[in-house]
């Protein structure tokens, strides 16, 4: 922090008269990848990333480098200025906001211990799996990796915010012949991985997709477990909820805010404040992040916006701001979808003839207004008949609109489950009926 | 550089690395776009920085970073050492690389125009008015143009006595027009999609594309597609045109034929491979007249250099022959286990912050003798002509594909009767290939860049170009709708 702080004052010092706004991003990660139950690629980095916008009388200028000492600046910022002057006015450019409150970011979202991993730690994990993959005569494949972030949001009219985080996430595919079974953990602090629990899971799963029958596509009542429902949330998030697709007519929210497009039981928030899909508690201008009610009980409610869209729709800003300027305007980052009062076993009791999916592959938008989208099944596909899973199946192609599903929905699970570390994502299992497969394979 | 280069070199050495090698990489960027007569960006960025990577007793390590001082090259090449001890914890056979000689040398991309040294405002001015040119229909709801430019320059060392530096240069651009009218939203990009033309070239390119000189052309046609008939659905001949030929290449060959994914290593994210090794020479990929090229020589091509960051020497080699599977991407790793003395030199990493892995190598479908495009849709009775991807998705095998299009024309009795809008298809790749019947020649091939393909954990992107003519493909199930 001390760090930016000094970096950012350079660099206000050098820009002079002319607005600037300074992101800096430091970071260190670290990755452990196996594959056939030997580690395949062992990796580490440090980096930072400075980001320097400088504005003057509607001209806008910006550059990048991750050299941070006097004379990468002061080059860096010349060339800049050089630039500036010669660039098109803009008279719709806003200026670098004044400085206003920003929330403390949600406890726990930094742990030191985590962003102080060793690779010892990491083998060790993954040599317990591949001991356990090999008892099973199973293969497992995947990565743990670690690592710590600080973000920091500054401009010389005032705004200085920074936020700092670590992550942890454990990934495992295991393979028995033809059958896979998969599963992930993410959480800011690597103590509260189950890694026993998130190798137990893929190994079941690819026990029990060992085999896998075939069954026509058309359509059929799904249970998707979270993987797969947060896939779909993505694609209604990023094509459909901010505020500049909604404002070119583009998202299946323009014009339909206070309808009902979706089924009573969808809610879905962005709220980077608390929850289990907090994070850093500003957008990327430096401005506080709002909670927005996205859809409340099937009904469109709102969709965020930075200063710009916010403008042309006439509200507030939400706090949702890209990095400045972009053509893509706001975006939700921190989505969460309400529980349901069932749970996965619940669901599958209550199904007569369903696809229970574990999670999505290589997922594509097609339509951005009704969301429609493709993609594969993967990693444990199975076949539920009478309220039992009875069989593993080969892997399906669904092409589906999203708002359809996200209308069709029978049920929602109580457990949610958390993806991502700056972008993320927190939803239940869902069971929706009449969803569509395309075609299959034959594996 | 080199000098920097050689704390690390001799760090790795006293250490008795089997192999090592420290990459420097100065990246020079430039992003620009207009989007609705503002600037949708405008960034110019620098960075530097190096990795190491170490082979040690048999198990790799590797670690980076963006501080460019002795003492911090030291730090970074033992903490590449100490990664490289972790991973011999859980190892299962020792890795060999394929050998290959040392090089000395110096390779830069050939250019006529310096892109940075084109001034900015020149090309915001192109930008403004490709713009304005899009936005004359009131159901333009958004308009962008956009360049970008990117120089690399990498000095390569390697404990085999390799110094090698490159210097390369590409440069893209493009127009996109997204039209709206009630539920019907539509896009037409020029000269194509996936953020528009790139290649290893100078600012030439950005001339010889002439974006203002068809952006009218792609808005009216994104405007003529809110009207136009949705492509019909079932099966006929699909004639791929444009860019959608260089993504069916890229997903159903191109990540098909990377040998660390046909061996399992990318089995965990990205996915295997159908084209298993014991395929190699005897497996049906395509009909007799498919041959796809692999070439890291091609002019233009954005996988394109002297090196690859094995460190081997580029060279030129059949995927497919004769419709024939015949070959694979490869690193130095992998090569020796399907039985190569050499790697085919595919081995490339992301800026200097990431391990090089396995990634495709320029890769094209060779030309046919079908003729010119106009001669292909005359022997056609029935069938679509698709152009342009707009959406893309294969299986973790590579098998089962669906794409979509920016716009198709239906062909019937040999003419192109009429546009349809949402064209898509869907096939089995092996199967896919092995219905093309005819594709057209030389005249009609161009080179495609790929600028923003992903791979790997972390994520890495890379580019790379493939080249084809258009080409036919008999009873494509197409017109696949939701439910």
């Amino acid at each position: 922090m001390k760090e930016h702080k000094k970096t950012c004052a350079e660099i206000f010092r050098l820009a002079g008269r002319v607005r600037a706004e300074v992101m800096i991003n430091s970071s260190e990660s670290a990755l452990t990848r196996f594959a056939d139950n030997v580690i395949s690629q062992n990796v580490a980095e440090r980096s930072e990333s400075v980001s320097i916008r400088l504005m003057d009388k509607g001209r806008v200028f910006k550059t990048s480098l991750n050299q941070t000492d006097g004379a990468s600046l002061a080059s860096a910022v010349r060339r800049a200025l050089a630039a500036l002057r010669l660039q098109k006015k803009d008279k719709n450019l806003l200026k670098p906001p004044a400085p206003r409150p920003v929330a403390t970011a949600a406890p726990g979202l930094y742990s030191p211990a985590t962003a102080a991993l060793k690779p010892s730690f990491r083998a060790a994990k993954i040599a317990g799996l591949a001991r356990l993959c090999r008892a099973r005569g199973m293969k497992c494949y995947g990565t743990l990796e670690n690592g710590v972030s600080l973000l920091t949001m500054a401009n010389n009219s005032g705004v200085f915010v920074s936020h700092g985080e670590t992550h942890a996430i454990y990934s495992v595919t295991a393979r028995k012949g033809e059958g896979y079974g998969w599963a992930e953990q993410y959480s800011p602090d690597a103590s509260k991985i189950d890694y026993a629990a998130v190798g137990a899971r893929a190994m079941d799963k690819a026990a029990a997709s060992a085999r896998p029958s075939a069954v026509p596509p058309g359509k059929y009542t799904v249970i998707l477990e979270p993987a797969a429902v947060a896939d779909m949330l993505f694609f209604l998030g990023y094509s459909g909820l901010g505020g500049r697709a909604w404002l070119d007519g583009r998202s299946f929210a323009s014009g339909a805010l206070g309808k009902r497009l979706l089924h009573p039981s969808i809610t879905i928030t962005d709220d980077a404040l608390e929850g289990p899909a907090a994070g850093a508690t500003f957008d990327f201008e430096g401005l506080p992040r709002k909670k927005v009610v996205l859809v409340e009980k099937g009904v469109v409610r709102a969709v965020v916006h930075d200063r710009r869209t916010a403008a042309e729709a006439g509200v507030h800003s939400t706090g949702h701001s890209l990095p400045q300027p972009n053509s893509y305007g706001p975006m939700p980052r921190n989505l969460e979808m309400s529980p349901g009062e069932s749970s996965l076993e619940e669901m599958i009791l209550s199904t007569g003839k369903g696809i229970l999916v574990t999670a999505f592959h290589y997922t594509n938008l097609l339509r951005p207004k009704t969301v429609e989208m493709t993609g594969m099944t993967r990693n444990g596909t199975f076949l539920v008949e009478n309220g039992r899973v009875t069989k593993a199946l080969k892997n399906l192609r669904f092409t589906q609109s999203v708002t359809e599903a996200f209308s069709n929905v029978e049920a929602l699970s109580k457990e949610r489950e958390t993806s991502g570390s700056w972008g993320k994502m927190c939803v239940p299992s869902m069971k929706i009926r009449d969803f569509n497969f395309s075609s299959a394979t034959e594996f | 550089m080199f000098g920097l280069c050689e704390e690390a070199i001799d760090v790795l050495s006293s250490r008795r690395a089997d192999f090592g090698d420290i990459r420097i990489v100065r990246t020079r960027g430039q992003s620009l776009a207009v989007r609705n007569g503002e600037t949708g960006a405008v960034d110019d960025s620098e960075t530097l920085g190096f990795g190491v990577r170490v082979l040690l007793g048999g198990a790799w390590g590797f670690a980076s970073s963006g501080l460019l001082t002795r003492a911090e090259v030291r730090r970074v090449a033992l903490l590449a050492v100490e990664i490289a001890r972790a991973s011999s914890m859980l190892m299962e056979r020792k890795v060999r690389l394929a050998p290959e000689p040392s090089y000395r040398d110096f390779w830069q991309t050939p250019f006529i125009k310096d892109p940075f040294a084109v001034p900015v405002e020149e090309k915001f001015r192109t930008l403004f008015e490709t713009d304005r040119l899009m936005r004359r229909d009131r159901r333009i709801k958004s308009a962008m143009a956009s360049m970008r430019f990117v120089r690399e320059h990498q000095w390569h060392a390697t404990t085999e006595g390799s110094r090698i530096e490159q210097v390369l240069l590409s440069s893209g651009a493009d127009c996109r027009a997204t039209a709206v009218d009630g539920a019907q939203v539509q896009e037409r990009g020029y000269p194509c999609s996936h953020g528009g033309q790139t290649l290893a070239m100078g600012y030439e390119l950005i001339d010889l594309l002439d974006l203002p000189g068809h952006a009218e052309k792609a808005a009216a046609e994104a405007v003529a597609l809110l009207k136009a008939p949705d492509c019909p659905s079932g099966e006929m001949d699909l004639i791929t045109y444009g860019n959608q030929m260089a993504l069916q290449i890229h997903e159903s060959v191109g990540h098909a034929s990377e040998l660390d994914r046909v061996l399992g290593y990318e089995e965990s994210f990205a996915g295997s491979s159908f084209a298993t090794t014991e395929k190699l020479g005897k497996f049906r990929y395509g009909s007799p007249i498919v041959n796809l090229v692999a070439d890291a020589t091609l002019p233009g091509g954005l996988a394109t250099a002297g090196y690859d960051d094995d460190a081997v020497k580029a060279q030129r080699w059949h995927i497919v022959r004769d419709g024939i599977l015949s070959g694979y991407m490869t690193n130095r790793e992998f090569a020796p286990r399907i039985g190569l003395k050499r790697s085919q030199g595919s081995c490339r990493a992301d800026g200097f912050a990431n391990i090089p892995i396995t990634r495709i190598c320029n890769l094209s479908l060779m030309p046919g003798s079908a003729g010119s495009l106009e001669d292909l849709v005359r022997s056609t009775k029935k069938g679509i002509i698709m152009e342009n991807n707009k959406s893309w998705s294969i299986d973790q095998r590579r098998l089962n594909f669906q794409f979509g299009c920016e716009i198709g024309w239906l062909v019937e009795n040999g003419k192109i009767k009429k546009m349809v809008r949402n064209p898509t298809y869907q096939g089995i790749t092996p199967a896919f290939w092995g219905s093309c019947d005819a594709i057209c020649g030389a005249d009609e091939w161009r080179l495609w860049g790929v600028a923003n393909c992903g791979k790997g954990q972390p994520g890495q992107t890379a580019a790379m170009c493939h080249g084809s003519s258009p080409a036919r493909f008999k009873k494509v199930k197409v017109g696949v709708k939701a439910g």
